[in-house]
């Protein structure tokens, strides 16, 4: 569901590096030959490519977790079977990159663990609440087309084996994204009531959504590692703007209402304005809009959004209720209890 | 349209709704672990599974919506509770325990097999065709569950205490699946659902005593007594009703809409 390179990467520059393996490998990127998992790299490189894997693997992992509780409540047999389906794809793609990980040098229960234990991130966007059917519908509309975007840059990224597993996540995530648009589309083509929870829906992910893409750049963004690596290939603030560019005419087809939206604690809307910014710019040829509310962003990110606690309880329920399944496979050849 | 004796129509109706329910249940259950399995590998796996219950429960409806006249939908989300026709083994949650999760797909998933088996030398074309498809699929079910069971009861001393006894827990409940529907001799004898309900069960226990026995496990399984009035005939646990409180939470608010 959601790649995010948006993960800062911090270069030790205590750690001697050899200068003659260093010029090869900024040569190797720069001609977008791939780095494989047992070439030489940078100890920041491979510390960097390791935090940016877990991050979108704990991401796909917890990102399931808003969807998969609508599994239960879908209203007909397609819809049920679809989610399921798009839920054990993100699983999927959580166990891709926690592979990806692990041949960078970290177990994946050492993920697992930090996980839970709030050492690690995962992305934001999954710490808003889905109170209704149709925050599934965006979800799968709005994020997972957020996704794509980031995800396809990614894709153009040097780390031969993250780019392999990107270009597979993605061509799953085109699925996900027609099931969300068909879900969208659907419910603005129903009833009053369809209509309102759709709108209601669209208003609460929409900040988050703009939000996907990571705070804006700093202004030295091209020169600064994750990019001088191509570990992402396209800035924070351009995606923004190709999201914007894609689905500011998509929702204002579709009889959607974009607006300003202030929420409570809970992540529920309290009060809206219409985002009188929105505005295609002909001069630029860019849509223009209102920024998000990026103290709000931060402080989600710093674990104070409405449902960081509920999601990482879910995530260590399931860790502390699966481990004596985990012994059991591990010692499964050691010990053998007697027959009954 | 094939010939059906209009007065079997409704038991034959009430045959196929039992399969079907047995699978949208085991299903609904079995999906709530999707995300949060224990182990991604096997989350991804039992997702699979119960995508397979809930696509075979459809076709089912779909079938039983022939005669019937109500779509799959409507026969999946718009019944009273005493119209299901799904067995008390699929009812009961599993509390997160994989332990039960694993026993309950043990019995069902060796019953189904069976069921299948007899629904594919149905005189009734439509079931029997339909029945050859579901039945590739319910072997690899019947393969998965047997080898967990190995798996937990020759694991670790806790993991064979935890399968122990969850198989015991639900044993009690498990023969009601044979429990038959309504006027189903008379299904069995016009050759609609051919084969002996005693036979099958004979089978069932001998399955399961089998693959126990690999796994050093056991269980202790009765005879359905015909006087019980179970989930074949409409009477339900108390968990039918509050999981369709659940599956219905979105249907009902617009019955008639599309989603």
């Amino acid at each position: 569901m959601s790649g995010s390179a948006n993960v800062g990467v911090h270069v030790d520059h205590e750690h001697p590096e050899v200068p003659g393996l260093l010029a090869e490998f900024q040569a190797k990127i720069d001609s977008g030959q791939l780095i494989e998992a047992d070439d030489w790299m940078p100890a920041a490189y491979r510390k960097g490519m390791l935090m940016m894997a877990e991050h979108h693997a704990n991401s796909e992992i917890v990102g399931a977790l808003p969807e998969g509780e609508w599994i239960t409540r879908a209203p007909s047999l397609r819809r049920t079977l679809a989610l399921t389906a798009k839920v054990q794809d993100e699983v999927g793609h959580g166990q891709m990159l926690y592979r990806v990980s692990q041949d960078l040098g970290k177990t994946r229960d050492a993920m697992l663990r930090d996980l839970i234990t709030g050492k690690t991130k995962y992305h934001n966007c999954f710490n808003y609440p889905a109170p209704t059917w149709g925050d599934i519908a965006m979800i799968q509309w709005l994020i997972d087309g957020a996704a794509i975007m980031n995800q396809k840059t990614l894709a153009d990224g040097g780390y031969g084996p993250y780019v392999r597993t990107m270009r597979r996540i993605n061509m799953e995530e085109a699925f996900h994204f027609k099931s969300g648009e068909d879900m969208v589309l659907t419910l603005m083509s129903g009833t009053k009531g369809q209509k309102e929870m759709a709108q209601d829906a669209f208003d609460r992910w929409w900040g988050p959504s703009l939000m996907f893409f990571g705070p804006p750049d700093k202004p030295n963004a091209h020169q600064l590692p994750p990019m001088r690596w191509r570990m992402k290939t396209v800035t924070n603030d351009d995606l923004r703007q190709r999201f914007v560019d894609r689905f500011v005419p998509a929702a204002l087809d579709l009889g959607l209402k974009i607006h300003v939206v202030e929420k409570d604690d809970r992540g529920y809307v309290t009060s809206k304005r219409p985002d009188e910014k929105i505005a295609l710019n002909n001069a630029t040829g860019h849509w223009e809009f209102t920024q998000p509310d990026w103290d709000e962003f931060f402080r989600v990110i710093r674990g104070n959004g409405p449902c960081n606690d509920k999601r990482l309880a879910l995530r260590r329920l399931s860790y502390e209720q699966g481990r004596w399944v985990r012994q059991a496979i591990l010692c499964g050849s050691t010990s053998l209890p007697p027959a009954a | 349209m094939p010939d059906l004796p209009e007065h079997l129509t409704k038991p034959f109706v009430n045959l196929l709704l039992a399969a079907a329910d047995d699978k949208l249940f085991l299903g609904h259950r079995n999906s709530e672990w999707t995300g949060l399995g224990p182990i991604l590998e096997e989350d991804i796996a039992f997702s699979a599974l119960a995508q397979d219950e809930m696509a075979h429960a459809s076709a089912l409806y779909e079938l039983a919506g022939t005669l019937d006249g109500r779509s799959a939908d409507q026969l999946a989300f718009g019944r009273k509770g005493a119209e299901y026709r799904c067995a008390a083994i699929v009812e009961v949650p599993d509390e997160f325990d994989w332990a039960t999760a694993m026993a309950r797909r043990l019995f069902c998933n060796h019953f189904d097999v069976l069921r299948l088996e007899r629904f594919s030398h149905s005189a009734y074309k439509p079931l029997s065709h339909l029945a050859r498809r579901l039945a590739a699929e319910q072997q690899a079910h019947v393969q998965h569950v047997d080898d967990w069971m190995v798996r937990l009861g020759t694991g670790t001393p806790e993991s064979h205490r935890r399968i122990q006894q969850a198989i015991a827990a639900l044993a009690r409940i498990a023969p009601q699946l044979f429990e038959p529907v309504e006027s189903q001799d008379q299904l069995v004898a016009a050759g609609l659902y051919p084969g002996r309900d005693q036979e099958m069960y004979g089978q069932w226990c001998r399955e399961i005593e089998h693959v126990l026995g690999r796994a050093h496990l056991s269980a202790h399984l009765d005879a359905f007594n015909p006087e019980d009035r179970g989930g074949r005939r409409g009477v339900h646990t108390v968990h039918l009703a509050a999981m369709l409180d659940e599956m219905c939470e979105v249907y009902r608010l617009e019955p008639d809409a599309a989603w």
